[in-house]
């Protein structure tokens, strides 16, 4: 036999034995293992890097802080912003890597995976969907961002004020875009608005020269766009460019660089939840602080809520460690249900029995390529 | 209106589906490969000439887009399809090896450039009132003219030179062309270069209207194998027509259906035409 030969049996030999060696030295300071189930490729991928440098960060402060015994580890999947493989990751996320706390975003993901991390006893937290129906997928499932029906409640006034009582509503047909049309179909004609037209779009729709034409024949005051990602972006380009002048509106999804950096994003007003990153407390002015410091722009809602999701997960297996009791999603609910208020970016994050956190709702404004406050 | 309005819309979309279908026409007619990663190239070419754009150098990254879709187009010809071909060369390793192609491009892409949306910002894209409730951009004149010009020099390159007659020969007979003396691998190299370079000009009108994602080309893809199929395999001027049809089907349907259903009336088309006309509009019904 040559050397070579044994060179790479021996290789195949250590490679094949790794899995069962690295318990034996790996005992006690096993990391933490935080999945993230986010679109890391795909049109709708630049979220995946918004939720994960929130979440990345949160895990630097907590082990600068030493608040853990034990470190804690990201373990990605990518879930293309599809239910089906979000539930293919959750699956391996659970079985195989044995996550302690797994993070998720997108509507359509989030309900896919909830009876799977219910199933696991797996606690999920979204930081970045919307869809109303949310709340209450599962004891294990929270939320760390206000839901849909928070937004339009408080958007709904405001644009009565401002006179744009005939919106039209551009949605994409999946959850979060059906559960949009339910919210403003109830509540516009209660608030004196009304529904002048309804756009669904399909999820991979790239065109919207036509749709701008139709929605021209609907006189709308004010355009509702109730998409996500890249289409969004297609959409407010379609739109201004096929001629809609009108105000264009939307929720907490349109807040992503790519949007707010378009000129023809300029003078579209959208909901979001409400962070004070100067006035604030020490937690959130760290946050900001650091944020830019390592990624070179401000941090936005995205980022805050999930490194506001790992923060709990910090904050919970604290206590769990001082009560030695194991950090597993039973322990970490009980815990969660029994302090219900922790401090987090933004202030006191407040959960109610479902898991769903209460925050305070801001009306923006797109200007010179900045998300402004307005309201 | 609304139906002049969509049709005008429709024939601007159709211009750009037509150059990109004729692309991956050319190429399969002329060589039999279905070159999935055909809306790989339509991806790189719209990143080249948006990076070009961002430093003001529109006409370096015209030309600098088509050259890398040449480039790229050859590159798989030579590393990718022709070693495959000279084992076993089935349709299916051909299709998994340009679909692993596409996706490790797609990534690049989302690392290099960034992930998500980009677009060119021109007021070319931007449409006036040219009629009451008739909105057109100067774009669609730019279009019209990008896509006559290119389908007559096409033609002129297929029936006037003997390049352009030795890649419709190999198309219809590849042994009797080497029986000629004429090499194949080089036809074939032709044929990936010319049908690649037909996507670059879509493709800098796409960042121009509709933008770019990294994920475009699979759009792309799509459209162009629908096209060449309901065109008739094979046929250029059928996946030209096809990929316009396409495009003024998908804009006037709104005129009938919801928004929603926009392309599944292109997909409609397509299950028709295998339905009533396999061979599709020029394509030749063989026997078995």
């Amino acid at each position: 036999m040559t050397g070579p030969q044994i060179a790479r049996r021996a290789l195949l030999g250590t490679a094949l034995a790794a899995p069962i060696i690295r318990p034996s030295f790996a005992q006690g300071s096993d990391p933490y293992i935080i999945g993230t189930l986010f679109p890391m490729s795909g049109p709708n991928a630049e979220y995946g890097s918004l939720f994960t440098n929130g979440a990345a960060l949160a895990i630097e402060h907590a082990a600068a802080d030493n608040m853990l015994r034990r470190p804690m580890r990201i373990q990605a999947e990518d879930t293309q912003a599809l239910p089906q493989q979000g539930v293919i990751g959750m699956t391996k996320l659970i079985n195989v890597d044995k996550a302690h706390y797994v993070l998720v975003g997108f509507t359509s993901v989030s309900k896919a995976v909830a009876p799977v991390a219910d199933r696991g006893k797996t606690v999920t937290v979204n930081g970045g969907a919307v869809g109303p129906d949310l709340a209450g997928l599962s004891p294990y499932f929270w939320n760390v961002i206000p839901l849909a029906h928070l937004e339009t409640q408080a958007f709904i006034p405001f644009l009565m004020q401002r006179n744009l009582k005939r919106i039209a509503l551009v949605y994409v047909d999946d959850p979060l875009g059906d559960a949009i049309l339910g919210l403003l179909r109830t509540e516009l004609p209660k608030a004196g608005g009304t529904l002048a037209g309804t756009f669904s779009i399909p999820r991979t729709a790239q065109q919207f020269g036509p749709v701008a034409a139709r929605i021209r024949q609907a006189r709308p005051d004010a355009v509702y766009i109730a998409s996500f990602g890249a289409q969004q972006a297609q959409i407010i380009k379609g739109l201004r460019d096929n001629g809609i002048r009108t105000p264009l509106v939307g929720y907490s999804a349109l807040s992503i660089p790519t949007v707010t950096a378009m000129p023809e994003a300029e003078g579209v007003i959208f909901t979001s939840q409400k962070f004070d990153y100067t006035g604030g407390s020490e937690i959130t002015r760290r946050f900001a602080a650091d944020f830019k410091a390592k990624y070179g722009s401000e941090p936005g809602a995205y980022n805050a809520n999930y490194y506001n999701a790992v923060r709990l997960f910090a904050l919970l297996a604290k206590e769990l460690e001082a009560e030695n009791a194991t950090v597993d999603g039973e322990n970490l609910r009980r815990t969660l249900l029994r302090v219900r208020e922790f401090d987090l970016v933004g202030g006191k994050g407040r959960f109610d029995d479902q898991g769903n956190m209460s925050a305070d709702i801001q009306v923006n404004e797109i200007r010179g390529g900045r998300v402004v406050p307005i309201a | 209106m609304l139906f002049l309005q969509l049709l005008l819309q429709g024939i601007q979309t159709g211009a750009l589906y037509a150059l990109t279908a004729a692309g991956f026409a050319l190429i399969f007619g002329a060589t039999r490969i279905f070159h999935f990663a055909h809306g790989t190239a339509f991806t790189i070419a719209g990143y080249v000439f948006l990076a070009c754009w961002r430093i003001d150098q529109p006409v370096l990254g015209a030309l600098a887009a088509i050259a890398a879709a040449v480039l790229f187009g050859l590159g798989m010809e030579r590393f990718v399809y022709r070693p495959i071909q000279r084992h076993e060369g089935s349709f299916f390793t051909v299709f998994v090896a340009a679909f692993g192609v596409a996706v490790v491009v797609q990534n690049l892409v989302g690392m290099i450039a960034g992930r998500g949306f980009a677009s060119v910002d021109t007021s070319l894209s931007m449409a006036e009132e040219v009629l009451p409730e008739i909105f057109l951009a100067p774009i669609f004149w730019v279009a019209i003219s990008v896509a006559v010009v290119l389908f007559a020099a096409l033609s002129a390159f297929l029936t006037r030179t003997h390049a352009g007659v030795a890649l419709r020969a190999l198309a219809q007979n590849p042994d009797l062309l080497r029986a000629y003396g004429l090499s194949s691998n080089r036809l074939s190299m032709l044929a990936f270069a010319v049908g690649s370079a037909m996507v670059a000009p879509a493709a800098i009108l796409t960042a121009m209207t509709t933008g770019l994602n990294e994920a475009v080309g699979h759009h792309v893809m799509l459209i162009s194998m629908a096209a060449t199929i309901v065109g008739g395999v094979g046929s250029l001027r059928g996946a030209a027509l096809a990929g316009l049809m396409l495009g003024v089907a998908e804009s006037v349907a709104l005129q009938f259906v919801d928004t929603q259903w926009a392309e599944g009336v292109s997909f409609l088309v397509l299950f028709a035409f295998i339905i009533f006309r396999p061979s599709g509009i020029f394509g030749v019904a063989q026997t078995r």
